[in-house]
């Protein structure tokens, strides 16, 4: 249809608002509440128009268009009303751009600057009310204009559910929970409110006075936290070689949305502490060596060990925490240089039963749908995630969903935050995820309620597993996962009539001896409910780290070259062979990275090169992790800064951060996206691919990383499932693949119409195993661990930045207050935690997030870290370490101070 | 925001946060459980503490800021402790017009408080309003329900009186009750 806006015709789309068809031709109508994320609130009212035939002015936020509407917002009459509005918005408050953070972005400013407004002209009403109490944000009274904004996208956006609007009319003002200072609210900083305000009311407290917008460079690029894969924009100072302030961006998978870590917590790149130089350890310190010298001595201690006792005593670790394009140097060089396959990464830790489980049953190892599709599906079955702290942008689209009255069902062992926003919270306890899925399915095919056509035709096996099934009664199920019957029967029910379920787990599924068995469960209901191959439903792990997803995908994995290439298939290694240039590939698989570690207390290990691994402090059971490593006879670490294992190092290589070089990873979606570079690394720290070019050439072996593009072309032109993702393409926003050409648009939804990789989705039988290490009479507590919101794996990046450490400084044991209350124990007080394999010592947090028998702490705080206790037994297929459980006692210790606890939904007391 | 005073009285303030959580309960399910909970809160206290807004808020599963801003847009609830009687002075045109200042004024001389306070021992708070709709009246005061109209400013010391017997009674009657 056609409208008239200032005389001119312009086209415009059924539905489209005044104020769309204005902005897309460049015509300014001032705005303020508007913006896209929150909605057309029509609060404001500084976007008036007037329309022939209406009386009085109209907002042309939400007014609709219609063929034929003549508008006019450029009339001194409108102009005139416009400048009303704005000049009483500039006396509500204090408004003064000198000192202003926003100045240069402010919409208010844009405003005042496009009809002509230099002040008020009233009085204005500084109240002088600052609030800096939070640690990251600062709310400045004087410069709220009441939009709402921040209200919304605090409620609706990010669902956080902390701002508000108290008091009425002209005492109306936002607020944090029952108006207390931010830094005493629920408030977990994700900084939303600080990216939707139109003014300088919210800012971010850590950018004061480091520069504005304008005069910051903007790199866009990929968070380097979480599996998600947020969209930020970074705001650089050249001349300082910092960045000053990130932004989210508004794209797919974020939508401007990103947590805590995400937008502040970023230092980290420019610590002093980070490694700088290589350094090689002689008479028991590191000492700074060049380049070559490190290199040189590295190629030499490699080729004379390799010489005399075989290729296999050679073992890397690349990292989901490093580019693909680094993963794919380190995989290639241990292959095509030192000929074996012990390549493994920190997925074994994570993921590794994912990978194995969904590879087994539908083909292809990753997350089946999309990020965005959790909108719209209409039951979320979440298990085993504890997505507010560990994935807090999937949770955002989670609570968003529940919001709008999509079911959720939330299952875990721990009252986890997400389960505030559920339908159904289902205590289950810990490991006993497959009798409670396997019950579920029982009832499910009891009632019919499976979908027989998508059994029969998308499966191999169906019958057999009716058959399995049938003895898994919910009654028994009950029995073993303590969910009372009539629960069982609830969940079953909600799943079994839902048109579209999407289920999300993460390591609370993966992290125990039967985790692939639990993946392998979760496959199996939802290829019984046949929501697979379609846009909302699929079963979504959330991978952990940012980049784990592509480290898999670049065969930084011991059975697999990149994009899944068997190495034990005799066509593939002939056709890598010729692809590299290389002969005598090794034929078998190489070791997983738990026995790389044991195999070196037998010798058989005598070589690790980690890359991006703080392995002493993340594998389970510390002491003898350290004894296994102290049994190496060379150890090479590739990282950015010094952590527990460096300290174990003969070599230490500096590494680039995220935004020191470019590359991509791939997030939990299996999104392939770009990394900038955005500032220059400190010292001589080199990319991981320069290394692996560097050492190759000591072997006599051009790798052909010459660049990070010449490095990814390389994987590209020898994978399948990559081969039509280019840097060209992906400049902007991500590709999913599978993309095997250059015309291919990406594949967001995995296994499309129940076509599954593999053919025929496979059911697997599986069963009950009980956890490794059952609670006793002498170690009566069942330990399980994970993340925290506000700290991220050994807190090399979040200890790092400003201010994380000071909202969330040391670990704490959270403990149901029955068991406190049982011991005594208060928040605050010091306990003892103790299990078969070490102790630590520390303060403890009585919250009903425990239930009672289970005790929670995690692995970010090198002093006193989970896995000192953790049991070292692992998941019989995939060698995937039991971190989720393991029998623990604790004692007190001493009185700590008393801790002020208020309300619920906290990540921290 | 003011919390649960141990009262002088004696009474069990722990025992009214029980009564809270079974009306609590007895709202959860049905929608728009929030103000019906908040009006009970505010009789069972006379004010909403601190206590009950987190109990509300955990229990119905409302962020603390969707409580609170019901609390503080509504006036009939209060965070801070009423008095027995509360004494609402209309200031609306037509009182005003008829001197309703002056009762104001004579009210805050003989309570010794401001509008919005409550008097020491707890009987009166003042409070103003905006036109009760009865300007033939003017000027008016409310006290709890009752109205008193065309009120002088030499009437106010009368009208406190009777409500102050009126507390001294109930409560001999309470002792009355206690003793049978």
């Amino acid at each position: 249809m056609q409208i008239k806006l200032n005389n001119r015709l312009y086209e415009a789309q059924e539905g489209e608002t005044v104020l769309d068809v204005a902005k897309r031709n460049g015509i300014y109508i001032p705005t303020l509440c508007y913006h896209a994320k929150t909605g057309q609130a029509a609060k404001c009212r500084a976007c008036i128009v007037a329309v022939d035939g209406m009386r009085g002015f109209q907002t042309s936020c939400n007014l609709k268009v219609r063929e034929g509407m003549t508008i006019s917002s450029e009339s001194k009459e409108v102009t005139d009303a416009q400048r009303m509005v704005v000049d009483l918005m500039l006396s509500s408050g204090h408004h003064n751009c000198l000192a202003c953070e926003r100045s240069g972005t402010c919409e208010l400013q844009d405003a005042c600057y496009h009809l002509g407004i230099e002040k008020t002209t009233f009085s204005d009403h500084p109240t002088g009310i600052k609030d800096e109490s939070s640690e990251f944000i600062v709310i400045d009274y004087d410069k709220c204009i009441q939009c709402g904004r921040c209200v919304t996208a605090c409620n609706h956006t990010v669902v956080n559910e902390v701002l508000g609007f108290g008091f009425r009319g002209l005492q109306t003002t936002i607020m944090c929970d029952d108006q207390i200072p931010m830094g005493e609210s629920s408030c977990v900083q994700c900084g939303e409110c600080v990216q939707l305000c139109p003014t300088g009311a919210l800012t971010d407290k850590k950018s004061r006075g480091k520069g504005r917008y304008a005069e910051l460079d903007k790199v866009d690029t990929t968070c380097p936290y979480c599996g998600v894969g947020c969209q930020l924009t970074l705001h650089v100072d050249r001349e300082k070689n910092a960045v000053v302030r990130v932004t989210g961006r508004e794209v797919w998978p974020n939508n401007g949305m990103l947590c805590v870590k995400g937008r502040y917590g970023y230092e980290f790149h420019a610590s002093p502490k980070r490694l700088q130089y290589p350094t090689i350890r002689r008479n028991g310190k590191h000492e700074r060596v060049t380049w070559d010298e490190a290199l040189d001595f590295i190629a030499d201690r490699i080729k004379t060990t390799v010489d005399k006792h075989g290729p296999d005593v050679f073992s890397a670790l690349g990292s989901g925490r490093i580019t693909n394009e680094n993963n794919y140097a380190i995989q290639k060089f241990t292959r095509a240089v030192i000929k074996t396959n012990n390549i493994d990464h920190c997925a074994r830790t994570c993921h590794a039963p994912t990978v194995a489980g969904l590879a087994h049953a539908f083909g292809s190892g990753a997350a089946t749908n999309s990020i965005d599709e959790i909108l719209e599906t209409d039951v979320i079955f979440v298990i085993g995630s504890n997505m507010t702290e560990a994935h807090p942008v999937v949770s955002y689209y989670v609570k968003q969903a529940a919001q709008k009255g999509s079911k959720l069902i939330v299952c875990d062992p721990r009252r986890v935050d997400i389960a505030h926003w559920s339908d159904l919270y289902v205590q289950l306890k810990v490991g006993t995820d497959v009798p409670f899925l396997n019950g579920l399915m029982n009832e499910i095919l009891k009632n019919g309620w499976q979908d027989e056509t998508f059994m029969n035709n998308n499966t191999e096996n169906p019958e057999d597993m009716k058959a399995w099934v049938k003895d898994f009664t919910v009654e028994k199920a009950s029995a073993i996962c303590g969910v009372p019957v009539e629960t069982m029967l609830l969940v079953a029910k909600m799943l079994g009539e839902a048109k579209k379920v999407s289920v999300i787990y993460c390591l609370g599924i993966t992290e125990h001896v039967s985790g692939t068995d639990n993946v392998k469960t979760i496959a199996n209901l939802q290829m019984i409910l046949g929501h697979l191959g379609k846009r909302g439903g699929g079963v979504n792990p959330l991978r952990g780290q940012n980049n784990v997803q592509g480290a898999c995908d670049m065969g930084a994995l011991p059975n697999v070259f990149h994009n899944y290439q068997s190495v034990t298939n005799e066509k593939i290694i002939e056709k890598m062979e010729k692809d590299w240039g290389v002969s005598g590939l090794s034929r078998k698989e190489g070791y997983k990275l738990p026995t790389m570690l044991h195999k070196a207390t037998t010798g058989e290990t005598k070589i690790l090169f980690c890359v991006g691994d703080n392995t002493v402090q993340t594998e389970p059971n510390t002491a003898k992790t350290i004894k296994e490593i102290e049994a190496l006879d060379f150890l090479v670490v590739v990282d950015i800064f010094p952590n527990m294992t460096t300290e174990y190092a003969d070599v230490i290589l500096p590494d680039v951060c995220f935004n020191e070089d470019e590359g991509t990873y791939s997030n939990l979606d299996r999104r392939v996206q770009f990394l900038r570079k955005a500032v220059t690394a400190p010292g001589e720290a080199r990319p991981t691919w320069w290394i692996m070019q560097e050492l190759g050439k000591r072997f006599g072996v051009d790798l052909k990383f010459t660049s990070t593009n010449a490095t990814w072309e390389d994987m590209r032109k020898t994978g399948t499932i990559m081969g039509g993702i280019t840097y060209e393409r992906i400049q902007n926003l991500g590709l999913q693949w599978p993309c095997p050409t250059v015309q291919h648009p990406g594949t967001p939804v995995l296994h499309l119409n129940g076509k599954f990789t593999r053919g025929k989705g496979l059911f697997s039988q599986t069963n009950y195993r009980p956890q490794a290490e059952l609670p006793d009479a002498e170690y009566p507590f069942v330990l399980s661990t994970g993340r925290r919101l506000w700290h991220y794996h050994t807190g090399t990046q979040t200890r790092n930045s400003v201010g994380l450490e000071n909202i969330f400084p040391e670990e704490l044991l959270e403990i149901s207050p029955a068991d406190a209350k049982m011991m005594n124990v208060k928040t605050g007080d010091m306990v003892k935690a103790t299990s078969r394999r070490g102790t630590i010592t520390v303060k403890a947090w009585v919250t009903e997030r425990s239930p009672e028998g289970v005790v929670w702490c995690a692995f970010h705080f090198r002093e006193a870290h989970a896995n000192v206790l953790t049991n070292d037994a692992y998941d019989n297929v995939t060698e995937t370490p039991e971190y989720k459980a393991c029998a623990i006692k604790i004692e007190k210790v001493s009185d700590g101070v008393k801790v002020m606890e208020r309300g619920f939904r906290q990540a921290r007391p | 925001m003011e919390k649960i005073q141990k009262c002088s009285c004696g009474s069990d303030e722990e025992g009214l946060l029980e009564r809270l959580e079974e009306i609590i309960i007895s709202f959860k399910d049905k929608p728009g459980a929030l103000i019906p909970v908040l009006q009970a809160t505010q009789s069972l206290f006379g004010f909403i503490p601190e206590e009950a807004i987190l109990k509300i808020s955990e229990m119905l599963n409302e962020p603390l800021s969707k409580v609170y801003g019901v609390i503080t847009f509504y006036s009939f609830f209060s965070l801070k402790p009423r008095g027995q009687f509360l004494i609402r002075v209309c200031l609306g045109t037509a009182c005003y017009v008829q001197g309703a200042n002056e009762v104001l004024t004579a009210l805050k001389q003989q309570l010794s408080i401001d509008i919005g306070e409550t008097s020491a021992d707890k009987l009166f708070t003042l409070d103003v309003g905006r036109c009760f709709g009865a300007c033939g009246l003017a000027p008016i005061i409310m006290v709890n329900e009752e109205v008193h109209q065309w009120v002088k400013p030499s009437d106010v010391k009368k009208i406190l009186n009777t409500y102050k017997k009126q507390k001294a009674s109930t409560k001999e009657e309470i002792n009355q009750e206690e003793i049978s």
